[in-house]
């Protein structure tokens, strides 16, 4: 009963909630336009915006002392995430038969346990730093620590239902999943879509001034 | 007698006398037996028996299954191994994790919270830069997270199936094997960290060899003198290294069976990680007591990197005179200060006359 309400109703309220939400926070971003540069631009705008889209994935000359915990546990974290989203194989299988209808190869076993060993550390790491550390602490607001908080209860369930011979385990983790992604839209996890745009717009800005952001 | 009593006769002596021997004759391999000893008549049943249960050592056959002991019928030691797990280790475990629970309790009613004699100055020293306190929390957080799960495995089907019926218990232990073997291997990681930024400071001297002489300052009246660690916390930290190394080993072996490891090397890398997950446990009590709940100012140590500095004076007299000396002694926790202080940032080319002009 209970699996099949957060498997039929309630995942396809939370899938309309992610997308239109995600859709409309996007739309609102792109609504807000860019300011009227009336300087001729020194240098086009594309070629910055793709620069600053790959140097912001690093940390910037001075800082690389200071971020290199993040820089470490961060990566960590989210490239063993992305692994364990796209490439885990009851993942695989939930989006090829409710998503999309086909599939691709999964990683092997041993690859999932490496990117969920990594996506486990990182977020830990991250978030104790995120705790721990004075600036970080005051920094910090109630949405930070809710994302973090949900999205490790969403992969600790999905960790528990990997033997997936109990309902009640697979319910469980399909649950949080759902409740990570009606707060999705609401919260900062939006980075995970926003990052590029910001990027690219601040680039394109500072390349039309000829700076190299 | 006429011919056909005589036949009857002679007829009736070959029955008896087939009667006999077939008596007779099974007894014979016995008396041979019993006069030569065990062993001299071969029991074709026995010892083929013999031979399956392996009862001279471990042998293996020939098979066509290509695999690590995948020409071994049965695995001898692993009854020795079944019988160390249910006749040892679950019982003397238990008591010994109930034993250490109930002598805190009784420590916590004789003793209770060890107070700041002096109260609060409000004055702080600094103790714990950010990336230690980090490492210790990661370390923490990974090692309830395999305790819990493996204390589920181990104990679950006496504690837990009373409480959660079968059922609740199966869906537990699965979900409890899953989450032990998949943080697992995180543990050496946290291990690794834990030595590289808490090692200074850990090597044994005389000044511990007194500390533990005078029970550690714990009892009223006999104040124990210690440096940065005291005797108790080096131990804690060596027990770490030591139990931290056996058990990270011992877990991969188990985790991981692709590397040729047989069925032998796996039941003692079981007995070794069971035992010492035992005493890791068991120590971590007397740890998580006395650094939270068991004595005042003790766990700000942990949460804020800052302790009072009556706290230091009591517990840690010898560093809180090196602090004392060094001006340390009432440093206010500024962000900024502090972020200084642990250097995480590196400062240099910013915030200093040269920077900008190097920036511009």
């Amino acid at each position: 009963m209970f699996l099949e309400f957060v498997e039929g109703p309630l995942w396809y309220i939370a899938l309309t909630i992610f997308v239109v939400g995600v859709v409309l926070r996007l739309l609102d971003v792109f609504r807000s336009g860019v300011r009227t540069d009336l300087a001729p631009p020194r240098r086009e705008g594309l070629g910055g915006a793709l620069r600053t889209l790959v140097t912001r994935s690093w940390t910037a000359p001075g800082f690389t002392r200071g971020a290199a915990f993040h820089l470490v546990a961060g990566y960590m974290f989210h490239l063993g995430l992305f692994v364990l989203l796209f490439f885990a194989a009851p993942h695989v299988l939930f989006i090829e038969e409710r998503l999309l209808g086909f599939g691709w190869t999964p990683v092997p076993y041993w690859a999932f346990i490496l990117a969920a060993n990594f996506a486990f550390a990182g977020l830990i790491l991250v978030w104790l730093r995120r705790v721990m550390h004075p600036v970080m602490r005051r920094i910090s607001t109630l949405d930070d620590h809710l994302a973090v908080i949900l999205t490790f209860i969403a992969m600790f369930t999905g960790c528990m239902a990997l033997f997936q011979h109990h309902d009640s385990l697979r319910a469980i983790h399909m649950l949080t999943v759902e409740v990570l992604m009606i707060y999705f839209p609401f919260s900062r996890l939006m980075h995970a879509f926003t990052f590029a745009i910001s990027r690219s717009y601040t680039g394109a800005a500072m390349a039309r001034k000829g700076i190299n952001a | 007698m006429n011919k056909n009593a005589k036949k009857r006769t002679v007829m009736r002596r070959v029955l008896v006398l087939i009667l006999s021997l077939v008596i007779i004759l099974p007894l014979i391999p016995y008396a041979v037996a019993l006069v030569d000893g065990p062993g001299a008549v071969p029991n074709p049943g026995a010892q083929l028996w013999n031979e399956v249960r392996q009862r001279d050592g471990a042998s293996a056959g020939v098979s066509q299954v290509q695999a690590v002991d995948g020409s071994v019928f049965i695995n001898p030691y692993g009854e020795r191994w079944r019988q160390f797990r249910m006749q040892q280790l679950v019982p003397i475990g238990g008591w010994l994790l109930v034993g250490v629970t109930a002598f805190i309790a009784l420590f916590r009613l004789i003793r209770g919270k060890v107070p700041l004699e002096g109260g609060r100055s409000g004055k702080l020293v600094p103790r714990f830069s950010v990336n230690q306190r980090v490492v210790h929390w990661f370390a923490g957080t990974i090692f309830v997270i395999e305790a819990v799960t493996g204390l589920v495995l181990l104990y679950g089907r006496f504690v837990l199936i009373p409480l959660l019926g079968p059922e609740g218990f199966s869906a537990t232990a699965a979900a409890s094997k899953e989450i032990h073997n998949l943080f697992g291997p995180i543990f050496p990681l946290a291990v690794v960290l834990m030595i590289l930024l808490f090692l200074r400071g850990n090597s044994p001297n005389m000044v511990d060899v007194k500390w533990f002489a005078k029970a550690g300052g714990l009892l009223k009246g006999m104040p124990a003198s210690s440096g940065y660690y005291n005797g108790g916390q080096k131990s804690w930290f060596w027990m770490v290294v030591v139990f931290g190394i056996a058990i990270s080993g011992s877990g991969l072996v188990l985790n991981f069976p692709v590397f040729g490891q047989g069925r032998e090397i796996m039941e003692w890398a079981h007995v070794v990680h069971g035992v010492v997950a035992i005493l890791f446990i068991t120590a971590s009590l007397g740890h998580i007591y006395i650094g939270t709940i068991g004595m005042e100012g003790a766990i700000e140590a942990m949460t804020q990197g800052y302790v009072d500095a009556n706290w230091a004076k009591e517990h840690h007299d010898l560093w809180f005179a090196e602090m004392e000396k060094a001006g340390m002694v009432g440093v206010a926790p500024n962000a900024l200060e502090e972020v200084k202080r642990h250097d995480d940032i590196d400062f240099k080319g910013f915030g200093s006359p040269g920077a900008k002009q190097k920036e511009g």
